[in-house]
């Protein structure tokens, strides 16, 4: 099986990764994992906001939206067999 | 239950909710204390602090609404609040508000409190929501696979609420039992959060919650380089022993990553076992209408109608109440004036007191109807979709989505717009929209720009008062920029918008909101209007007897007994009008003027537009009509006075400009001050306006006159050009970066940014 890991900010609209890592050194990587961005959480960018920035995610069954500055924290990996 | 009386010697219990935003935590809060709550601040932080109290058959419960937070590690101000109160808590009672709909990530807090061995009171809440969707809850074996009591509740109807009140009052409730459940730390991780405690001869069993807390973040700080080499140690063989039977072993950094996950997979078991949830619990109709209100091309005009419609409502329609209390304003003085003997106290009542009262209610029509629509579209879930399609324009000056509103209420008046700002829930960003609020040209502002520009640009008036909003905006930007440079760091901003479902906003939740900012403005804001308009009014009263440099009276009385000629009338009115000067020159006002003139000298101002400046500090428009008085000695007109006491285009020019930049008006610093719970920031902020003010008039002088003089060597002519482009260039790419850039330039962690290098300059 083919796997590609990327930025969360570069996963496209409508995509749903794997989140695989999280920068642990980034003051707000503790937040995002007690927010849920553990690795192994599925997540689907859901939409960007009419000026390219921020992004909707939906992550656990809610939907949080995360400038580019929080998605390129996230590393995920999108695997060829999920939507 | 909220009318009982209270019982005599019946218990007193202190209880706090604590739990995530937008769980209902504060829908609780108000449905649990009804109307009984005061607001004040958190001791040593400038955080809201709300309490309110029901009384109860067994007695009083005193409940305090912490701040709503996703971790008990503090990400703001605010959410350390939670943290401080966390052992006082654990002494008295914790509601921990639970929004069902949303288990999993609600629970992360649950898990956390459980386990430091607090036993919290769970509120199950948006219970209807959850079963509607299909759901499905055992509260007995949620309650014993937790050692929590579980008590599903809507907090926006008050149902279940009894129930969950009842318990609380119940004297048993408060006895905390030792569980072993599956929320509970798993064993590894509590022997090495035990070694941690043990340095400081502290044992798990009989720390208190926050130590407890302590200890166990002393395993997972995300700064391994500054942990002593013992902790470090600690850590280490925590890593090997979770390293064992993985794949890929666990290095010292990823602890606190798996500590999440663990937390995770413990909730996710938890959830498995006792409840079933609804696979989709957004109905279709929300996605609609969610993929129409964010719509690349449909979002923003749709956003844009619905703010000048806001604008609309609370600046035009405002203004018709705003006549009422006027004229109601004007009916007190009048029965003041026709009722008190002339005199001293006669003034101080109907100039003083009751103009500085009205000028603290002409506010509050204003405040009502933009915080009524505020309070909708915070609680329909609007206010986060706004937030998310004007994020990117509003980050280009470093600040939040949610600032926009204020902002553009700050066109109309800098009052509601800086009470606004709590929507923002992060301090830092909060501050910085106060900040640059009082940069947004208010309505107030108009009558001197308008007057100015058509007495000494008669030609393009229109042109220049661009101008002037340009210079002005450049500023705004400079601002927000530098602030946002110097200042902001990926701790104090965070930007994690979270999208609440679209809900159906409550009567009671709004009528709340908006008794609440009419209470907390008259209370707080209203005070400082009050004092500061009668500090203003004496300044411009008093001394009362001014020594005149001639007899005024004696001169009267002579032109009187001369016979009436065609001259008699004038020689009256000129010596009137001589005497209002010397009068006015000798109150306290003008000598403070006249004393700050060498200051203001610099930027070509007379001593006469000084003085006009200090009460423009009360209300911007009075500039004008100060300027008028102390000009008429030279003409009736304004304008020509103006021009016959040898003031130029550009001094004009530079005067609109400091007029614009200078300072708020007192009720909005009133507000700043109040709203900041800030003395220093209020103090620093003064100054900083001032100084820009001051350098951008006298660089705007010096331009023009550089500018006029024929004589300007090539070398300044060149300066001037150079700065024309570097302000047109700024004010440019920031526009761009605003609509079609995408650099990360306002990334606040760039240091770990894996994007560093492809496309990030360093911002």
């Amino acid at each position: 099986m083919v796997r590609t890991t990327q930025s969360l900010a570069d996963l496209p609209e409508g995509s749903t990764g794997t989140i695989r890592d999280i920068d642990a050194l980034s003051p707000t990587a503790q937040r995002l994992l007690d927010m849920g961005f553990v690795p192994g959480t599925p997540i689907k960018a859901i939409k960007r906001a009419p000026m390219g920035d921020p992004t909707t995610y939906e992550i656990r069954g809610y939907k949080v939206g995360l400038r580019r500055s929080e998605s390129s924290l996230i590393d995920v990996e999108i695997k060829p067999d999920v939507k | 239950m909220s009318n009982k009386q209270p019982h005599e010697g019946g218990h007193c219990r202190k209880v706090f909710l604590v739990g995530n935003p937008n769980s209902g935590k504060t829908s609780l809060f108000n449905a649990i204390t009804g109307e009984r709550h005061r607001v004040g601040n958190w001791p040593g932080v400038t955080v809201q602090k709300i309490e309110g109290i029901t009384i109860t058959d067994s007695g009083r419960l005193i409940i305090n609404d912490l701040p709503g937070t996703y971790s008990l590690t503090p990400a703001t101000p605010e959410e350390e609040v939670v943290l401080k109160s966390l052992d006082e808590a654990a002494n008295g009672l914790i509601i921990n508000v639970v929004d069902i709909a949303n288990f999993e990530r609600n629970l992360f807090l649950t898990t956390q409190l459980v386990e430091l061995g607090v036993k919290p009171v769970v509120s199950l809440n948006c219970y209807d929501s959850f079963t509607r969707a299909g759901g499905t809850i055992d509260l007995q074996k949620f309650s014993s696979l937790t050692g929590t009591s579980a008590f599903p509740t809507v907090a926006r109807t008050a149902e279940g609420v009894t129930s969950l009140v009842e318990h609380l009052a119940r004297p048993e409730s408060l006895k905390v039992e030792c569980y072993s459940n599956l929320l509970a730390l798993p064993e590894i991780w509590q022997k090495s959060a035990e070694e941690v405690l043990a340095f400081q001869q502290l044992k798990w069993s009989t720390a208190t919650p926050l130590q407890k807390y302590n200890g166990l973040r002393e395993l997972i700080s995300l700064k391994p380089l500054e942990a002593d080499p013992q902790i470090l140690e600690i850590r280490r063989r925590l890593a090997a022993q979770l390293s064992i039977g993985r794949e890929k072993p666990l290095k010292v950094i990823d602890l606190a990553c798996e500590l999440a996950s663990d937390r995770y997979r413990r909730i996710e078991k938890l959830i498995s076992l006792c409840a079933v949830i609804p696979g989709k619990n957004i109905p279709p109709w929300q996605e609609k209408l969610d993929a129409l209100l964010t719509h690349r091309f449909l979002g923003l005009p749709f956003f844009a109608l619905m703010m000048a419609w806001i604008f609309w409502t609370t600046f035009s329609i405002g203004e018709i109440p705003m006549g009422w209390m006027e004229s109601l304003v004007e009916l007190a003085g009048n029965f003041i004036r026709d009722n008190l003997q002339a005199g001293m106290l006669r003034e101080l009542l109907a100039d003083g007191i009751i103009s500085g009262v009205g000028g603290v209610l002409v506010f509050i029509p204003n405040i009502l109807i933009l915080f009524f629509w505020i309070a909708i579209l915070e609680d329909s879930g609007y206010m986060s979709r706004a937030a998310f399609i004007m994020d990117r324009m509003m980050n280009s000056i470093g600040l939040h989505g949610r600032a926009f509103i204020p902002m553009i209420m700050g066109l109309g008046c800098n009052v509601p717009a800086v009470l606004a700002t709590r929507i923002i829930d992060n301090r830092f960003q909060r501050l910085l929209t106060m900040l640059l609020i009082p940069l947004v040209t208010c309505a107030a502002r108009l009558p001197v720009l308008v007057l100015l520009c058509g007495t000494f640009f008669p030609e393009n008036p229109s042109t220049w008062m661009f101008s002037l909003f340009f210079v002005n905006l450049l500023v705004l930007i400079f601002l927000g920029h530098t602030t946002s440079i110097l200042f902001k760091t990926a701790d104090n901003s965070p930007f994690l918008l979270e999208m609440p479902p679209y809900r159906l906003p409550t009567p009671t939740s709004v009528l709340h909101m908006l008794q609440e900012k009419a209470m907390h403005f008259i209370e707080k804001a209203g005070t400082v209007i009050l004092a500061g308009a009668i500090v203003i009014w004496v300044l411009s009263v008093f001394p009362r007897e001014v020594p005149l440099s001639f007899d005024f009276a004696a001169e009267l009385a002579a032109i009187k007994s001369r016979p009436v000629t065609s001259q008699t009338g004038e020689e009256i009115a000129s010596l009137t009008r001589k005497r209002d000067i010397e009068q006015m020159e000798g109150r306290y006002m003008a000598r403070i003027g006249k004393l700050m003139h060498p200051v203001m000298a610099p930027l070509g101002f007379s001593w006469r537009e000084t003085v006009s400046l200090i009460p423009g500090f009360l209300a911007k428009e009075s500039v004008v009509s100060t300027l008028t008085v102390l000009y008429i000695p030279y003409d009736e007109d304004l304008g020509k006075a103006m021009h016959k006491t040898g003031m130029t285009p550009l001094t004009a020019f530079v005067f609109m400009l400091f007029t614009l930049l200078y300072i708020p008006c007192i009720a909005t610093l009133g507000v700043v001050w109040r709203e900041s719970g800030s003395t220093k920031f209020t103090a620093l902020s003064l100054l900083v306006y001032f100084s820009i003010a001051y350098i951008v008039s006298f660089a705007a002088l010096k331009i023009g006159e550089l500018l006029q003089s024929s004589t300007g060597t090539a070398a300044e002519a060149v300066t001037i050009i150079l700065a024309a482009i570097f302000a047109g260039w700024y004010l440019l790419r920031t526009l761009l970066n605003t609509f079609i850039g995408r650099q990360c330039k306002s990334c606040a962690s760039c240091s770990s940014c894996p994007a560093k290098g492809n496309d990030c300059p360093g911002g």
